[in-house]
């Protein structure tokens, strides 16, 4: 069945139950990917996969169903338990199927298509032989790593609302392992682009970061100043974008909730979402309510402008959503979450962060955020690896330690930022930038 | 879902290039959930997946594809692009499946999908009502009741034809208690390989009551302090601490690419002679249980070490072709999309020869970790990392005061060596563990154990 075909079938469907209020929405997601070990090919995969949600106001309350069996019989099966399903809901939250915006944004990309997979296949391998090139440490466990992505997205609804969007990119993935002695070590570099020529600097930088780290120590438990690389700084972030949503906010599930307008950072801390930034590969013009995206300062200045709403939480609060009520994919139902979300810029180099640090660290390696931070509370203690500062430059290599602290005064304490956004280049549907980050005085547990 | 005859045609389509093995994974899964917050039925989703996965294999090298298309055309496209990329020119090989039904010893007498969602829902709110009702500080309460109703048919070269249908049921409470302006929360969030019989012996309420009785502890809890401590970690999902520091650096997948701190230490001493470590796809009805591996091979108690000798790794069959050694019945997969791994099924220290008593009792100064988070592990390193959700101090072998905000870090073959006191009273907890072939159902768990010395990361 056609994506034309299916929605006539729910249509009639949702009109044989006598539904007033229903939205369709309809994902074709096609990946295509190229992993080599051992300088080859080791593995070829391919998918096409599909999904189609029927959602629908009954009594008030909102039902959803989703499947991806595309026949005529699932259709209307689709109906029958989006309605059943509604019945059982008995939140106040008033369902809303949207009547349109006035204006949708057009995305200013080319066309995503999925790569060629013998264009991957060579990158895959000129990367791994360029990343063996690099070392005579670079061992086994060393792989390249292609893919490339392209989803299509429909959404339309009782109320004649009918967009689309098609969105995609390709990118290659470096693990690099290198060994000395007894010591092993590994480390990743990933960046958008399907030729080797875009991808160059990966096996470079990838071996360099798995060397710098061999020989590393311990270091006392104590406080330190510390230097976050943007590449970890971003994690916080994401582990932290709940805290901006206006659901978790109502629900007293975060610590911002009544605090639009007030100060919530240091004044030197600006953070955006930017549905339509230029180099985002998922523009998104609407979101999964239908409702057009913007750009907009969440923090400016140190003071919460505002938190990110969908239609429901925005009836709630007598304003507009932002156009943050997005679909995970088909099977999710409507949750907040930003698209292309940042920390912005502040105008020191690395060097000069080093030189303000004085003595103490800087964080290159953070793991373990789904268990170290809890966004209810801002309370982190993650486990990291990075290099000791020492009169101001980057010195020896340092493992094993965790940093700990809470991330409403970590937004309050940051003290300086690095000119340069690092941008997380996989991933789904959102991403999260941030420069380098000088914070003082963070606790540090170590030996 | 398939006929034996389509899935002839499709395994003939994809090893029609030369490659030396194909199988074919299709997979109707029905995903139901209701989730309560602030009182009320906030969703209910209901998600049908249905697709098919097809892969082959040349030595070891895997071509993969997967489709939901499950039309006869579909199926033969998906088998054909395999064909294409595994190989060249055209060899004809006849393929001959023969059906086989393996035992089901994982039953559901309540099967969710036939269950009203209200019922469901009901359900569901007798434990978050219960958390709510515990303290007047619980501000907020969150939970879901999920279940999954999962429909698997594997075919390959070898002339395999087989099916299985797992169910799984699992409820799951986040309170949040505040004081002041701060929160603090608990959860807790049992599961199991059975229907909504489940809920017969584990009750709703006590799920509720104890996510509830975390918060609260918690809110009355100071900042752990840093630094390296004698640990006593407490049974049950305690047990993450083998699963991510030891476990995830046994399977295949990292072994087999010499990308493991345990690769070639078979027959070793790797950890302290109390230590015997467990990975059992066979504990009837447990969470991490299933019948057969996702490519068919029945499943089966590997034990992993054995007072502290390395014995066995996990091994699916691309591992087992590069490794040369038995496959384990450790092949998992999220579903159709993935390429099958190997992975951890129920795994968990057994019972030492240490008194609990006497575990507490040693310390002198160190944490008790009561309840434990998830974590993480580089298998290359070791290195790993897991969150504390309820901790105390412990002071002249007496639990004190609770601590909150910690999190153990340290590596796979440090801590082996450093857990020195193994206790009697193994229990094992549910989780979501999540690697290369994507998110699937575990089971840790373990005795109350004593670590020498770890670094406890606080402030």
């Amino acid at each position: 069945m056609s994506f034309e075909q299916m929605k006539d079938a729910l249509v009639a469907a949702a009109e044989r139950a006598g539904l007033e209020q229903y939205e369709i929405y309809f994902e074709q997601d096609e990946t295509v990917s190229v992993e080599t070990l051992k300088e080859e090919i080791s593995s070829f995969s391919s998918g096409v996969s599909g999904g189609i949600s029927f959602r629908c106001v009954v009594g008030g309350k909102m039902g959803y169903a989703s499947g991806e069996l595309m026949t005529p019989e699932a259709m209307e099966e689709l109906v029958s338990r989006a309605v059943s399903n509604a019945k059982c809901i008995d939140s106040t939250d008033e369902a809303v199927i949207f009547t349109g915006s006035p204006r949708y944004e057009t995305v200013d990309l080319p066309c995503p298509a999925l790569a060629d997979p013998a264009l991957l296949r060579k990158t895959a391998l000129e990367l791994q032989a360029a990343t063996y090139a690099e070392s005579g440490k670079v061992g086994d466990g060393t792989q390249s790593y292609m893919m490339s992505m392209v989803s299509e997205i429909h959404l339309c609804n009782s109320n004649g609302l009918s967009l689309s969007n098609r969105v995609g990119t390709t990118a290659g993935y470096q693990a690099a392992v290198v060994r000395e002695g007894d010591e092993a070590q590994e480390a990743f570099e990933a960046a958008v682009g399907s030729r080797f020529e875009e991808l160059r600097r990966l096996p470079e930088a990838a071996v360099r970061k798995a060397l710098d780290k061999i020989g590393a120590g311990q270091i006392d438990s104590g406080k330190y100043n510390v230097v976050f690389d943007g590449e970890e700084f971003r994690d916080f972030l994401a582990t932290f974008s709940d805290v901006f949503s206006a659901k978790q906010a109502q629900l007293g599930l975060s610590l911002l909730a009544g605090k639009e307008g007030e100060t919530v950072a240091a004044p030197c801390v600006t953070v955006t979402d930017d549905p339509m930034r230029a180099g985002y590969a998922m523009q998104t013009p609407f979101d999964g309510e239908g409702v057009a995206t913007c750009r907009k300062h969440v923090i400016e200045g140190g003071v919460l402008k505002t938190l990110l709403y969908d239609l429901t939480t925005a009836k709630k609060a007598g304003r507009e959503s932002t156009g943050n009520g997005q679909r995970g994919g088909y099977s999710s139902p409507v949750t907040i979450a930003p698209y292309s979300f940042s920390l912005a810029a502040g105008d020191c180099t690395r060097e000069e962060l080093f030189t303000l640090a004085g003595d103490g660290i800087f964080i290159t390696e953070c793991k373990g955020f789904h268990a170290g931070a809890n966004s209810v509370t801002g309370d982190f203690s993650i486990e990291s690896a990075g290099f000791r500062i020492r009169n101001g430059k980057r010195a020896e290599p340092i493992k094993s330690f965790t940093v700990a602290g809470n991330f409403f005064d970590l937004l309050k304490s940051i003290d300086c930022l690095g000119n340069e956004v690092r941008w997380s280049p996989l991933g789904g549907f959102t991403v999260f930038g941030s420069p380098d980050v000088l914070v003082r005085g963070m606790s540090i547990a170590g030996k | 879902m398939i006929a034996k005859s389509w899935a002839e045609e499709v395994l003939a389509c994809a090893v029609s290039t030369g490659a030396d093995f194909a199988e074919l994974y299709g997979e109707h899964t029905r995903n139901q959930s209701v989730f309560m917050v602030d009182g009320k039925i906030d969703r209910v989703t209901d998600n049908l997946l249905s697709g098919v996965g097809i892969r082959a294999f040349l030595g070891t090298r895997t071509v993969f594809a997967s489709t939901s298309d499950l039309s006869r055309e579909g199926l033969l496209r998906c088998a054909a692009s395999v064909a294409a990329a595994v190989g060249e020119g055209k060899r004809e090989q006849a393929v001959r499946l023969n059906e086989r039904i393996f035992p089901n010893i994982h039953p559901a007498t309540v099967v969710p999908s036939g269950v009203e969602a209200s019922e469901r829902a009901s359900l569901l709110r007798e434990g978050c009502f219960a958390a709510k009702e515990y303290d007047e500080s619980i501000s907020q309460v969150s939970g879901s009741l999920s279940s999954v109703d999962h429909t698997i048919l594997i075919a390959n070269t070898e002339g395999l034809y087989t099916t299985d249908r797992h169910i799984r049921t699992r409820m799951a409470v986040q309170a949040v208690a505040s004081r002041d302006g701060e929160n603090q929360s608990g959860s807790d969030s049992p599961g199991a390989g059975c229907g909504l019989e489940l809920f017969d012996r584990v009750s709703p309420a006590d799920i509720g009551k104890e996510a509830a009785r975390q918060a609260t502890v918690n809110l009355r809890a100071s900042y752990c302090p840093a630094g390296v401590m004698t640990v006593a970690i407490e049974n049950g999902f305690g047990g993450v601490i083998f699963h991510e520091a030891c476990g995830h650096s046994l399977e295949a997948t990292s072994v087999a690419i010499g990308a493991s701190q345990m690769a070639g230490k078979l027959g070793q001493q790797i950890a302290n002679p109390k230590v015997t470590a467990i990975d059992d796809g066979t504990v009837p009805g447990a969470w991490g249980s299933v019948n057969i591996d996702d490519e068919g091979t029945p499943t089966q108690r590997n034990v992993l070490i054995e007072n502290g000798i390395l014995k066995s790794y996990l091994i699916d069959r691309l591992g087992s072709r590069r490794m040369g050694m038995p496959m384990t019945g450790s092949a998992r997969r999220q579903n159709y999309q993935y390429e099958a791994t190997s992975r951890m099924t129920n795994t968990f220290i057994a019972n030492g020869p240490d008194r609990n008593e006497d575990i507490i009792a040693s310390i002198e100064n160190g944490l008790y970790c009561r309840k434990m988070g998830g974590g993480s592990v580089n298998p290359l390193t070791g290195a790993f990392n897991f969150a504390v959700t309820e901790g105390y101090l412990v002071r002249n072998g007496k639990i004190c005061e609770p601590v909150r905000g910690a999190s153990l870090i340290g590596t796979g073959s440090e801590i082996l060596r450093n857990i020195d006191m193994v206790g009697q009273n193994l229990e094992t907890a549910q989780g979501m563990c999540g690697s290369a072939s994507g998110s699937v159902p575990t089971d840790v768990g373990q005795p109350l154990i004593r670590v020498s010395t770890i670094t406890v990361g606080g402030r």
